[in-house]
């Protein structure tokens, strides 16, 4: 697979100084049924890409998840679908995501294949009633069917959504980078690629931040995320007393057939109770994935609602033990080891600094701090 | 007649002359040594000062138990890397107790090491297990 | 598209099972059993235990198992259908302070069910349940309910001269038994005035009434060391021998442990605030773990509320199953397997489904 990636041409890949995985992650993992080839890769790009999948023809994967900003729609809170419709959620990064083991901030998807799917579906995402625009796209269009034929050995009328799906994620696996200034100097040796400040903050981060344990890093690569779910107190705690109804009615509702994908994102409060609108644990009220911090410098505003615009806001939050103003009451399903930290200005300046070095180079914002304009 | 012999050669010695003889009485000694060492870890194990918050580590490890220190060096989840024992106790010391880190040479970081060390005896290394 | 197609045959699944009740917000297991049987009245009830309210100064209290008890009654309090009631485990505070009871009576108050309360040793020695009985009266009763026998026993007494005679204040005394592992600790008895009680209270039940019976200390001999041991356990469980179906259910461990005698069958509960090692992983002693228990998940130490959590049981027939609440850990049920006769683990029973954090040393 190492490979295969590397010989792989014309693509923008992650800028890897060497060869094979780059600096900083493991391997990508890629599911026996989708192997990666050039030309899955290429014709996964072009879906990505193209508008015409949607109710009004002018909404494609890359509206939300823009090049130029590490696959976000930074500065957006929350993503603007067919016409301009808002959701209640804020476009994870597509960058990393073959690392995750579940898709969306409830990971309500167990793969990207699977992930590809839903936006298509959502009345604020796509608009569309049912794939078959897709379909029929697809089929009808000679550069695809031709495509299609050659990746998958399927002729153009019995083109599915399962090849779709699957080419997309191919190109979503190719987009994947480390090799920031923090890789460099933690897992590369080189003690002048981030500042002192950095390095006071990385003590932070392992120590009196707690960041660590949600964020993991490990001996010889970083994910920054344990893959889990957690209360973090986040949109939640402006619901609390709403909890208990929302979290009945939510459960009728899901039993009488309707759709946790379409409800999550077109109620904000519904959006709120995270993972136990897919799983039905109690335990899970309030969760959202841990995401990765890599190239977080360049993807505010932060969490799943967006609400949090600085990377400062953040550890405040978290330094006040799980409210965005001190003071306020945390909310009963707080997950445990979200505490008051005690962090000094000090502190959370140093660890601020320490996050804006995870930026892998291809996600740097050019010049005096602006940033290239999207298209791929 | 070994007495004999120091004090004819005036050197007055109280130990033996010779590094690797060590005595019974000498080793009886140290591993008393060692056993208020242990004890006083016990002391700190149980005390609910050693931390902030009044927690003590007996608490949550009785007779110092799921510790496993045999088990370390190891990647440790909350801490990023592997790491030896006193790293993890000062993880505890810090979070569930709320409270500072100690050196590892420090007197008392010696002394809950001996303790749990001690809980432990007779369990086979397993260095990097979980 | 395999997520979806499970989402489905949930759905159809709870269709098939409904009985009337919102099945969304419980696991498909219970309802799968509340609907399963034909006579006996089937109700639930949750159980809640080892909060250890530890007070540090002022209004400061330790974070830790405070948040633990507030995350448990607000879970608790989502709980659909109802539960008949919530059963309170003992050891609500950790020096049994007022402040400590106090605290931790103020959090159990948001609970909106009935709730019954069992005495901890945490609660007792301090001032032998004095300012406990203020808030919760008598330190063992009895009380049926849908045609089961309940009985709470304080079986955490001791000898007299270690609770009288021993220490030189209440302090000291509430200190010595607060160590689990304090060689100075004395083993927890029920004592013959209640072992008389019991006797009488028992002689009026039929021997078909499904019996179930709430304590502090096991009522078994596990671990003396650690205070897992109830002294008169073969008197008590003799006692309760002429029954047929006997359930017995203990706080005090903090850990997954069940075990069937005879014609008892016996289950733990978790605690809300910390959870405690396997007696067999302490390497310098033998202990007797009941053989059929399938350990629970090894903590990780970062998260505070994993290796916590509470428990709601399903009475159905005069047994009942149980389920443990879990955070961010799967659920574990342990039900009554009629066929075994005894209690089991639904999931992790067969060692092939077993995973690696089930392992100890």
């Amino acid at each position: 697979m190492k490979k295969m990636l590397v010989a792989l041409s014309g693509l923008v890949l992650a800028s890897a100084a060497m060869a094979g995985d780059p600096l900083g992650l493991p391997e990508v993992p890629i599911p026996a049924g989708n192997p990666q080839t050039a030309e899955k890769i290429a014709l996964g790009a072009r879906l990505f890409n193209d508008i015409r999948f949607s109710s009004t023809g002018d909404v494609s994967c890359a509206t939300c998840h823009v090049a130029a900003t590490a696959f976000t729609d930074s500065p957006l809170r929350v993503s603007e679908g067919i016409e301009k419709l808002t959701g209640t959620r804020n476009a994870p990064t597509v960058v990393n995501a073959a690392f995750n083991k579940t898709q969306f901030w409830d990971g309500r998807s167990p793969d990207l294949e699977d992930q590809a799917l839903h936006p298509f579906l959502n009345p604020v995402e796509m608009g569309l009633p049912d794939h078959d625009p897709i379909l029929k796209i697809v089929r009808e269009d000679k550069e695809y069917a031709k495509a299609f034929k050659t990746v998958f050995a399927v002729a153009a009328d019995a083109i599915t959504m399962d090849e779709v799906t699957k080419a997309i994620a191919a190109f979503e696996r190719t987009e994947v980078s480390g090799d920031s200034p923090f890789d460099r100097w933690y897992f590369g040796g080189n003690q002048d690629a981030v500042s002192e400040q950095a390095v006071r903050g990385f003590a932070v981060f392992l120590g009196t931040g707690r960041c660590v344990s949600c964020h993991v890093i490990e001996q010889d690569f970083a994910l920054f995320t344990d893959h889990q779910f957690h209360n973090v107190g986040v949109g939640i705690n402006d619901i609390q007393e709403k909890v208990p109804e929302l979290a009945r009615a939510f459960q009728v509702a899901k039993n009488e057939g309707m759709d946790v994908d379409v409800a999550v994102l077109t109620d904000a409060d519904t959006s709120h109770l995270g993972r136990f609108a897919v799983d039905d644990q109690l335990s899970s009220m309030g969760a959202f994935k841990t995401p990765t911090l890599r190239n977080i410098a360049v993807t505010a505003p932060y969490m799943h609602d967006g609400s949090l615009m600085s990377l400062r806001e953040v550890v405040e939050h978290y330094n006040n033990g799980g409210v965005t103003k001190m003071g306020n009451p945390i909310n009963p399903f707080l997950s445990g080891g979200i505490r008051p930290l005690d962090l000094s200005e000090q502190d959370i300046d140093d660890l601020v600094a320490f996050m804006e070095t995870l930026t892998s180079p291809r996600f740097e914002p050019t010049g005096d701090g602006t940033v290239a304009s999207g298209d791929m | 007649m070994k007495k004999i012999a120091l004090v004819l050669l005036g050197i007055g010695l109280a130990s033996p002359a010779f590094a690797d003889e060590f005595t019974k009485e000498d080793t009886d000694r140290w591993m008393t040594q060692f056993e208020q060492v242990a004890a006083e870890g016990r002391r700190l194990w149980t005390s609910p000062e050693i931390g902030t918050n009044g927690v003590a580590c007996a608490q949550c490890h009785p007779n110092a138990a799921n510790t496993h220190p045999e088990t370390y060096p190891k990647f440790q989840k909350q801490i990023g890397r592997v790491i030896q024992l006193w790293e993890m106790i000062n993880w505890c010391l810090q979070n569930p107790l709320e409270g500072e880190v100690l050196a590892a040479d420090d007197p008392r970081m010696i002394a809950i090491q001996a303790y749990v060390y001690k809980e432990r005896r007779g369990v086979k290394l397993d260095p990097g297990k979980h | 598209m395999k997520r979806i197609d499970t989402l489905n045959s949930r759905r159809d699944f709870l269709k098939a099972t409904a009985s009337g009740v919102i099945a969304g917000m419980l696991p498909v297991s219970l309802v799968r059993l509340a609907s399963a049987e034909e006579h006996g009245a089937d109700f639930t009830f949750a159980y809640i235990s080892d909060s250890h309210i530890q007070h540090i100064k002022g209004s400061n209290f330790v974070r830790n198992w405070g948040q633990g008890l507030i995350r448990t009654v607000a879970e608790t309090n989502l709980l659909e259908p109802k539960p008949d009631f919530v059963v309170f485990g003992g050891d609500l505070a950790q020096l049994g302070t007022k402040p400590e009871l106090d605290h931790g009576a103020e959090i159990l108050a948001g609970l909106n069910y009935e709730t019954h309360v069992v005495l901890g040793e945490h609660d007792y020695y301090l001032d032998l349940g004095e300012y406990w009985s203020e808030l919760y009266g008598k330190h063992y009763y009895s009380w049926d309910h849908k045609g089961v026998h309940f009985i709470t026993l304080n079986s955490i007494l001791t000898y007299d001269d270690w609770t009288f005679d021993r220490w030189e204040s209440p302090e000291r005394r509430m200190n010595e038994m607060a160590g689990l592992d304090n060689p100075n600790g004395s083993p927890f008895m029920v004592g013959e005035k209640q072992i008389k009680w019991l006797k009488k209270d028992l002689s009026k039940v039929p021997k078909d009434t499904p019996v179930v019976v709430f304590s502090h200390s096991p009522l078994q001999h596990i671990y003396k060391e650690w205070n897992f041991w109830t002294v008169e356990a073969d008197e008590i469980q003799a006692l309760l021998k002429p029954f047929d179906k006997v359930n017995v259910i203990y706080g005090h461990v903090h850990q997954i442990q069940y075990n069937q005698i005879d014609n008892i069958a016996f289950t733990s509960v978790m605690s809300t605030a910390w959870p405690w090692p396997y007696p067999e992983s302490y390497a310098q002693a033998e202990s007797h773990l009941p053989i059929m228990t399938v350990p629970m998940n090894r903590a990780d130490p970062f998260n505070e509320r994993d290796a916590t959590g509470w428990q709601f049981m399903n009475m159905h027939t005069g047994r009942v199953d149980l389920e443990f609440n879990l955070y961010n850990n799967t659920n574990r049920t342990v039900a009554f397997s009629e066929e075994k006769g005894r209690p089991e683990d639904t999931t992790f029973t067969d060692s092939a489904n077993r995973i690696p954090a089930q392992q100890h040393f």
